[in-house]
């Protein structure tokens, strides 16, 4: 426990301390996830993988598949939106975190967060536009995915991707994503990759790293 | 004349509630589903919510503290973040919530209610239908639009206020002093029902960090937020040319006159 006497001490050194700011960190290469909405169809095994992987009980969930269904016969729709960390350019997360739990590698652009320095305040799952951060209840911290670095850093690809049946989620350059010239079945030939889909939040809040084939009822213009 | 019965439960739902507010006791702790899809956390009775009847059952998010120790041993009260390395940081770490609403800066000069955040969506896998852009409400994986936490979170968009770099690098040229320019610039502001205007003058006189904290000095986001222009005295009558979109009302729902998302 700390004591009066460093209580005061630490006071004095904060106020000691000099302002500092936040420089985001310019990755050498950013990888990121490509989804395609219109073949996937729904059956949750990236998630399951994931919850394995992480050993996650029910609750937190670091990949979402998310259902968009409506419309009237015959006009009718069905599709979804696949996602976890857009391991963001500049990552809203980040900045929040007061035990600098949080960040971004400079090799591959990858946002980590060590969950054993994280002291549960949830800012970052709160500051995150696109839900990345899942509370975790039972250890009373927050965790979230890292694109499975440890399958990432001996040469294969995280288990979200290896689970996919449909082959319609990867991983890749983020720039070779959107330009469409990366070598995946997830994009198919006649198929676009768009960064945005509707009702994702604004992606100029912190410009996630993914590219989705967007369905024609989900494009923005 | 009969009205479609469906044109009439809008309207006769916030009358209900006004007369009998719906709080936790009413619906039985045991009940899940039946609170979770319960009208109050829907548009349009969550607008006229108090937060009296959301603490009801959610008194957890003001009782949770942060861990004194997180499992690797960090000590909390020896941590900081670079945005609280500004001098108008204090007391211990706290949690997001209450950081917002009852820590003594959030009371001084805050006036949030539950629902000048939180619209309803609960769901977190809900889009509007049919998907909808310009309807930001219902965003996927979230249970508040971002753009609600961008008014405050947002960037300094020192480029449209003229300054030669940003804060950070040129407050020593101001004399760290944001009203130099802004005691005759823009000088009608905060004038929205979820701040108090007149604590923040007073605050941002005694102390520019108090103007930067939410200025920028808190960014998550990489954009700024497009204030409204509410005019001011000495305005100029040519709008410059960034500006000719901009509202120069706040959304209604902030409002000074209509108190809905605030007390």
């Amino acid at each position: 426990m700390t004591s009066k006497q460093d209580k005061a001490r630490i006071k004095a050194a904060v106020k000691r301390r000099k302002r500092e700011s936040y420089t985001p960190v310019v990755p050498d290469k950013q990888l990121g996830f490509v989804h395609n909405n219109v073949d996937c169809i729904g059956c949750r095994a990236c998630e399951i993988a994931c919850k394995d992987k992480n050993g996650l009980a029910a609750g937190p969930r670091f990949r979402r598949v998310q259902y968009i269904e409506g419309g009237t016969y015959p006009d009718v729709y069905a599709y979804k939106v696949n996602m976890s960390c857009n391991h963001c350019e500049s990552p809203a997360c980040l900045p929040t975190c007061p035990t600098g739990a949080i960040f971004k590698r400079k090799a591959d652009g990858i946002v980590d967060i060590d969950s054993t320095l994280c002291i549960g305040c949830r800012r970052c799952e709160a500051a995150c536009p696109f839900g990345a951060p899942q509370f975790d209840p039972g250890d009373n911290i927050v965790k979230k995915c890292n694109m499975c670095v440890d399958e990432i850093e001996a040469g294969r690809k995280p288990y979200c991707v290896m689970a996919c049946m449909m082959r319609v989620l990867d991983i890749g350059s983020i720039d070779e994503i959107w330009r469409g010239s990366l070598e995946t079945v997830a994009v198919g030939p006649a198929d676009k990759v768009s960064k945005q889909v509707k009702n994702m939040a604004n992606i100029e809040l912190t410009k996630p790293s993914i590219g989705f084939v967007a369905h024609s009822k989900g494009k923005v213009k | 004349m009969i009205l479609p019965i469906r044109t009439l439960i809008p309207l006769l739902l916030p009358m209900l509630l006004s007369i009998d507010p719906v709080l936790a006791r009413d619906i039985g702790p045991e009940d899940y589903e039946r609170s979770r899809w319960h009208p109050i956390h829907f548009k349009p009775d969550i607008d006229n919510a108090s937060n009296e009847q959301c603490l009801s059952c959610h008194q957890e998010i003001l009782d949770r503290k942060v861990l004194n120790h997180s499992p690797a041993g960090i000590t909390s009260t020896e941590v900081l973040a670079w945005y609280q390395t500004l001098s108008t940081y204090e007391g211990e770490q706290e949690t997001f919530h209450r950081r917002h609403l009852v820590t003594p800066m959030a009371t001084e000069l805050m006036d949030l209610k539950c629902n000048t955040c939180h619209q309803g969506n609960d769901l977190r896998e809900e889009a509007a239908n049919p998907p909808d852009h310009n309807n930001q409400d219902l965003t996927l994986r979230k249970s508040v639009n971002p753009d609600i936490c961008l008014m405050c979170h947002g960037a300094i968009a020192y480029e449209l206020m003229g300054l030669p770099a940003p804060w950070t690098e040129s407050r020593k040229n101001f004399q760290n002093n944001c009203l130099l320019c802004h005691s005759y610039i823009r000088t009608e502001r905060h004038q929205v029902n979820y701040l108090k205007a007149d604590a923040i003058e007073a605050a941002g006189k005694a102390n520019s960090d108090v103007c930067y904290g939410c200025h920028g000095g808190r960014q998550w986001y990489r954009i700024a937020y497009p204030y409204p222009r509410h005019p001011w005295k000495s305005m100029s009558s040519i709008t410059p040319g960034w500006a000719r979109d901009r509202p120069t009302e706040s959304e209604p729902r902030f409002q000074k006159e209509i108190q809905q998302a605030a007390n």
